[in-house]
């Protein structure tokens, strides 16, 4: 029996809710604008609001069983965190 | 020609130093990267030829190559607070996209795309000095289905056939590794035996090995990079690593290693 893959094909349903984290890990001003506002900043991407809410709550294992990739989720995580707490980093 | 052959790891974390990390962990594997460094202006090298899986920031879903060259005039990117910027060498990014395709590879080229952190976190710790020119290669890994090892060791084979016809001189460098799974549950625990006895086997030569497994292994394994270093391994063969540190954090398994051409 083939076990479950760590990394799958992200299902094309998911492709918005892929879209909008790929532009939090990558894309410098929209993840300011999330932070400003991220209501307004979601409403950019046309999300549902069940994926507008997970992402909202950074909720990972809702965003994967809605078909998140798994790295999207870890990394536009680690970017906004990086912008919220700069002074966790250069830490030596 | 092809004058070195490295894989380093690109663990951002490496970088970025937060304050989870081991510090003296870490400055272990930058000593690792300043030996690479030395090798590299031992080797008077004239371009860096870098193996790299983009992580979903030059290629999203609209796009998704399996192999790729960057043949622009220059390549830059952004993480964090870091801003890079790379000059490629054109002429030879050229020629293993023309050379490739010949081959029976139909490799994606891009003129303009952003630079992923896969790519600078090894070369801003071993950048020789000078500093030479770039050829970022792209191979899938994090967007399935992503080539066989079987495919990126054939790439590798022919990769490395160019290069040595080539006049001038190229060091190989793969960028990725070892075990981690990042947005996983795994995260925590990655499988650091299963690196070292893969690292055994290259150490004794054989390289071929990585060949062999499955992409569904190296995705259990949790390492699914570990495709860049099979195309490193069909370019040099079954010659000897020489591990320089193999450092398990808390999340991954960073390994520096050469192999000589």
């Amino acid at each position: 029996m083939t076990e479950e893959l760590h990394y799958r094909f992200p299902p094309a349903a998911a492709y918005r809710l892929n879209r909008c984290l790929f532009a939090l890990k990558s894309d410098d001003g929209f993840r300011a604008r999330f932070l400003k506002d991220a209501a307004a900043a979601l409403r950019e991407h046309a999300l549902s609001d069940e994926d507008a809410a997970a992402i909202a709550r950074g909720d990972r294992d809702g965003l994967l069983a809605r078909g998140a990739h798994p790295y999207l989720v870890f990394m536009a995580d680690l970017r906004l965190r990086m912008e919220r707490e700069p002074v966790a980093f250069e830490f030596f | 020609m092809l004058v070195g052959a490295f894989a380093c790891p690109h663990t951002p974390q490496l970088l970025a130093r937060p304050g989870t990390e081991d510090r003296d962990l870490v400055l272990r594997v930058h000593a690792a990267f300043a030996r690479v460094k030395r090798r590299l202006e031992a080797c008077r090298a004239d371009a860096i030829a870098i193996v790299a899986g983009d992580h979903v920031e030059a290629f999203f879903l609209d796009a998704v190559p399996a192999l790729a060259v960057y043949v622009g005039t220059e390549c830059a990117g952004t993480f964090g607070r870091y801003r890079y910027r790379f000059p490629i060498h054109e002429p030879l990014a050229r020629s293993i996209v023309e050379a490739g395709i010949e081959r029976g590879f139909d490799l994606f080229y891009t003129q303009q795309a952003p630079l992923d952190y896969a790519f600078y976190v090894p070369l801003h710790f071993t950048m020789p000095e000078p500093a030479v020119p770039i050829v970022p290669l792209h191979v899938n890994v994090y967007l399935p289905p992503q080539p066989t090892p079987r495919r990126c060791y054939e790439w590798g084979k022919a990769l490395g056939e160019i290069l040595r016809a080539r006049p001038e001189r190229v060091v190989l460098m793969a960028s990725g590794g070892m075990s981690h799974f990042p947005g996983t549950d795994r995260y925590s625990s990655p499988e650091f035996d299963y690196d070292r006895r893969l690292l055994d086997a290259l150490a004794a030569g054989e390289g071929r090995q990585l060949a062999a497994v499955t992409g569904e292994e190296l995705d259990k394994m949790g390492n699914i990079e570990l495709r860049t270093w099979a195309t490193l391994l069909g370019a040099v063969g079954d010659v000897k690593a020489d591990v320089y540190c193999y450092e398990p954090s808390w999340h991954h398994g960073n390994a520096v290693v050469e192999w000589p051409v």
